[in-house]
């Protein structure tokens, strides 16, 4: 263990603070969640890629820098710092990007990963179905083979980014005979094409970030699929790895909350409570306690490691300090935390940082079902009721 | 930068586990606590694996190890719920006496003759030590009454970070004895840990347990190299270790039912150590007060930027 940064690694970090500094909009962009809060960041996403910061980690052939972890979670840190606007596009460089880089064919990899990167096409995920939520292996979905075309027909739900997005990833049934995990392919569709109806779906605070989408015989060529006909399961437990483990959630995120949660507690200190002063305590060790277990987790990839059931650790932690964190912003604000706009006019972030905060329990697979999996993989105990 | 445990840190570790597993089973605790809590053959194991010179330098017989290994084995040392002042002496008293240049009691140390109570302002006790017996609620620890005025701080930064370190290792054991029980319990029908309301308690301790490790092994770390924040990080380790370790003794028993308030489950020894350590070197509130007068008070840089400080 060596806790120190190398004179390269300062010297990186000092870059990304000077184009942060440089770059980050100075007034919060407007929700992504609205098409002017949506149009907002992606612009957003094509200055970083005009610096070259679409998606450090990948290799330069991909349109990254070809970086390292330990460079990563410091431009993150910088981000964040420089408070960066949310990425329009995380489906796409945090989820689909690297499950492409582990499953897809070199075609693959140049057809999506530089337009990823460069922010020219933004990705909205399909995972869910009405009747298929927490329980993914239920869908229904169909995908059926004609020629070098698939025809899906079916319904997707509460689909990220959907809204507004160009192109969607999901899982489809391709063997109308198979049941729960078997016969699920995974397929990467663009959302305008004909046949696809999107209907948004309005969200608990009003706004559309996510939709239905309706599939109604679309033709999508067979080259959209991503690994085998059939492996859908097995591409999309690599993705949700992926989502709830290292990428989605950088630590300076949290970081860089805990830290405005101290600023604000120290405007309200005279009329705050003792709990909710050791409440803001409690955020600042619990962030940094993410951060340190991510970069012990990154040194291990680093390593030749593997992240595996404790990336449901990672969602059940990161998600409910999210939600911490807020709720203690809002205890705080006392009779303002209502206020969409405080009196300076400025947009209150911690009600919309808290409203957000409670899809965090729920996206990524459900804490419940991450609570079930760290029992069942990690502390091996009896699964039951699961096919 | 790199948080990195090693090869080599790792193996060592799971050398003492495996060996504690071997000779400091439930059996041992059992007999210890039934007739006189220290046995000299269990001390001389531990002398013979060359642990009480871990941290003592090559030069004067030791390993040279440093606080990350020690706290490792510290984890290992409570994951046993060891009765045997190991970590006091060895990884406590060991660093805190070459912190003042004292090494004329090493040779003794590493050799197993000597050790060495530890008094110190922030205990009303001194653990192995001489003076008027206490009567701990954990029947494996000797408590003497002390009175003493030493306040030295990095002596309270050690002692306070071994607790940490021996707490998520003894959170680590009754989390382990919960799983195993609630494998085996049969209730409904069906074991009981195929229930979600069990499953959810104990994956929430494993989330507890995850979480306040990198902390300790980045605290050592901090203390190691002599970051003025190290203070900090201890602390903030004894509060992470100390509520996982609380949640998961609480949990364990709850998992247990009747059985876990029973003496015939050993769990109560595990629980006991738990609350004898959380108590000790600092409470909770002590060191809730380091981290209040760093983040709050602003001697510490915080923000993403700063994770390191």
């Amino acid at each position: 263990m060596h806790l120190e940064y190398t004179p390269e690694q300062d010297a990186f970090r000092a870059e990304v603070r000077a184009w942060m500094e440089a770059h980050v909009p100075k007034e919060p962009l407007v929700t992504l969640e609205c098409r002017e809060g949506y149009d907002q960041h992606v612009e957003w996403e094509r200055t970083l890629a005009s610096g070259n910061w679409g998606m450090v980690t990948w290799p330069e052939a991909y349109g990254g820098r070809g970086l390292d972890l330990i460079q990563w979670l410091i431009f993150e840190e910088e981000y964040f710092r420089a408070g960066g606007p949310n990425r329009a596009n995380q489906n796409g460089i945090f989820l689909l990007g690297p499950t492409i880089m582990e499953f897809g064919t070199e075609e693959q990899k140049k057809r999506f990963l530089t337009p990823m990167a460069k922010g020219e096409v933004i990705w909205a995920q399909a995972w869910s179905e009405p009747g298929a939520g927490s329980d993914m292996a239920a869908i229904s979905s169909k995908a059926v083979r004609d020629g070098d075309h698939y025809v899906i027909t079916g319904q997707k739900t509460w689909s990220s980014r959907a809204a507004f997005a160009d192109w969607g990833f999901g899982m489809f049934r391709t063997d109308p005979e198979s049941k729960r995990h078997k016969g699920l392919t995974f397929i990467l569709f663009d959302i305008n094409s004909p046949g696809i109806t999107r209907r948004p779906i309005r969200q608990l605070h009003g706004d559309t970030g996510f939709a239905e989408l309706f599939f109604d015989e679309v033709r999508v060529p067979v080259e959209n699929c991503l690994a085998g006909e059939g492996e859908g399961w097995n591409v999309a437990m690599a993705t949700a790895g992926f989502e709830r483990g290292l990428m989605l959630r950088s630590p300076g995120r949290f970081q860089a909350t805990a830290k405005r949660l101290v600023d604000l507690y120290r405007k309200h200190e005279a009329e705050a409570s003792p709990a909710a002063r050791e409440a803001v305590l409690q955020a600042w060790m619990s962030a940094q306690a993410y951060a340190y277990n991510t970069y012990a987790v990154a040194a291990k990839i680093m390593a030749g490691g593997k992240i595996g059931a404790e990336a449901s650790l990672n969602k059940i932690f990161w998600s409910e300090l999210d939600r911490s964190m807020h709720r203690t912003a809002m205890q705080l604000l006392g009779a303002h935390a209502e206020l969409k706009r405080f009196d300076d006019g400025s947009v209150n972030q911690w009600l919309e940082g808290y409203i957000f905060s409670l899809s965090g329990p729920i996206y990524a697979g459900s804490n419940e079902v991450q609570r079930n999996i760290t029992a069942e993989r990690m502390l091996g105990l009896p699964r039951v009721g699961a096919g | 930068m790199d948080m990195l445990l090693t090869e080599d840190q790792l193996a060592l570790a799971e050398t003492v586990r495996d060996y504690l597993a071997g000779t400091h089973g439930p059996e041992v605790l059992r007999r210890l606590d039934a007739d006189g809590n220290r046995d000299p053959a269990i001390w001389q194991g531990l002398v013979d694996m060359g642990l009480t010179g871990l941290l003592v330098p090559e030069a004067q017989g030791g390993l040279g190890m440093g606080l990350v290994d020690a706290a490792l084995i510290a984890a290992e040392c409570g994951r046993a719920c060891l009765a045997e002042p190991l970590v006091d002496t060895a990884f406590v008293g060991v660093p805190w006496l070459l912190a003042q240049g004292k090494t004329d009691q090493l040779a003794d140390v590493v050799a197993g003759r000597v050790t060495l109570p530890l008094a110190h302002a922030i205990n009303p006790w001194v653990a192995d030590g001489e003076g008027a017996t206490l009567k701990s609620v954990d029947p494996m620890r000797n408590l003497a009454a002390s009175a003493n005025d030493n306040a030295d701080p990095h002596l309270l930064n050690l002692g306070a970070l071994m607790s940490a370190a021996q707490l998520v290792g003894l959170a680590d054991a009754m989390l382990h004895l919960a799983v195993e029980y609630a494998k085996i319990r049969t209730q409904f029908g069906q074991p009981i840990g195929a229930f979600q309301a069990i499953k959810h308690q104990l994956a929430t301790c494993a989330v507890a347990i995850e979480f306040a490790k990198p902390v300790i092994w980045q605290a050592a770390q901090a203390l190691q190299d002599g970051r003025p924040s190290a203070a900090v990080h201890v602390s903030h380790a004894k509060v992470a270790a100390t509520d996982a370790a609380m949640l998961t003794a609480e949990t364990a028993i709850q998992v247990h039912g009747a059985m876990g308030y029973t003496y015939e489950v050993d769990l109560h020894v595990w629980m006991k150590r738990s609350c004898a350590l959380s108590g000790a070197w600092g409470t909770r509130a002590f060191h809730l007060k380091r981290v209040d007068d760093a983040v709050l008070g602003g001697t510490l840089a915080i923000g993403p930027e700063h994770t390191f400080a």
